[in-house]
């Protein structure tokens, strides 16, 4: 009599650890499968899983030019001695200021200045040339010109709504 | 969003400004000092059209040491304010130049090559 055959005891093959986790959690077959495979390839990154995918088109917005404001124009023109003059005094003037010196100029001549810029600009004014009274928006501040404009108009007794007037009525 | 085309970098002068509108937006684009800035061109006060007014540097008083003034001065900041009512915003930041909580939308602004472009 032969020994009859052992029994064939059918085992799946002892799986990894991280199989059993899988098993636990009642997975299928194939399930499995997918779920081995994707712990031993590792988690693809971000970049390289957004890939397979094509990115969807943006769609470009309309752009419509509704004006241009262009930088203002700087006045330039050949200079002169008196020019020179000018500038230098300017300069010095504007260099007392800033170290607080407001006592380098006598009242006398700053009013002499002031006489002689005012009929300087106005008479070219008057010949039309009718270049900007300072250069750019950062000569003075608002608060400088409106002393100054103020002064200016009390000096020849002339009111605001006088000056609103003259200007809507006049071509200057 | 996404780089939208506004036009080659020749076409903007130092201090030049453009108002844009792209899609649903409306934006100022300034070049200063060589660097682009674009804001969005709604005042936060009442909605006025913020970019579009004058440009001009931030005023100081200088003070003497016993607190009597020295005059305004202008300082190196430039801000553009609105022509509404004068709110006025940092170039660089787009901030009220009192309330830095009181900001401006901000766009990037990219060139590449001679092409600017706004991120809108
Ligand atoms: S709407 Fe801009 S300051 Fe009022």
């Amino acid at each position: 009599m032969s020994s009859p055959e052992p029994a064939r005891v059918k085992r799946s093959t002892p799986a990894p650890r991280r199989a059993a986790a899988a098993s636990d959690a009642g997975m299928s077959g194939q399930d499995k499968a997918n779920f081995i495979k994707a712990m031993m390839d590792g988690v693809k990154p971000k970049a390289a899983a957004g890939a397979k995918t094509k990115p969807a088109a943006v769609k470009p917005k309309k752009v419509v030019l509704l004006r241009k404001i262009p930088a203002p124009v700087r006045v330039t023109r050949p200079s002169n001695p008196a020019s020179d003059e000018a500038l230098a005094l300017a300069a010095a003037l504007e260099a007392k200021l800033a170290a607080g010196d407001l006592g380098a100029l006598t009242p006398q001549a700053v009013q002499a200045l002031m006489r002689a810029l005012c009929r300087f600009y106005s008479a070219n004014v008057g010949a039309g040339d009718k270049y900007p009274v300072v250069e750019g928006r950062m000569s003075v501040t608002g608060t400088d010109a409106m002393i100054v404009c103020g002064a200016l108009l009390k000096a020849v007794d002339l009111q605001v709504f006088e000056l609103g007037m003259w200007q809507s009525w006049s071509a200057v | 969003m996404a780089e939208q085309f506004i036009g080659k970098l020749s076409e903007f002068s130092d201090g030049d400004r453009q108002i844009l509108r792209i899609g649903e937006d409306e934006i100022g684009v300034f070049r200063h000092e060589g660097e682009f800035y674009a804001y969005s061109n709604f005042c936060l006060h009442q909605g006025g059209p913020a970019c579009e007014g004058l440009t001009i540097a931030n005023v100081e008083e200088r003070l003497r040491p016993d607190k009597t003034s020295m005059g305004l001065h202008f300082t190196n900041d430039m801000n553009f304010v609105c022509p509404w009512h004068g709110y006025e915003y940092d170039m660089k930041t787009g901030c009220h130049v009192k309330d830095k909580k009181v900001k401006l939308r901000k766009y990037d602004v990219v060139t590449r090559g001679n092409d600017v472009y706004v991120v809108a």
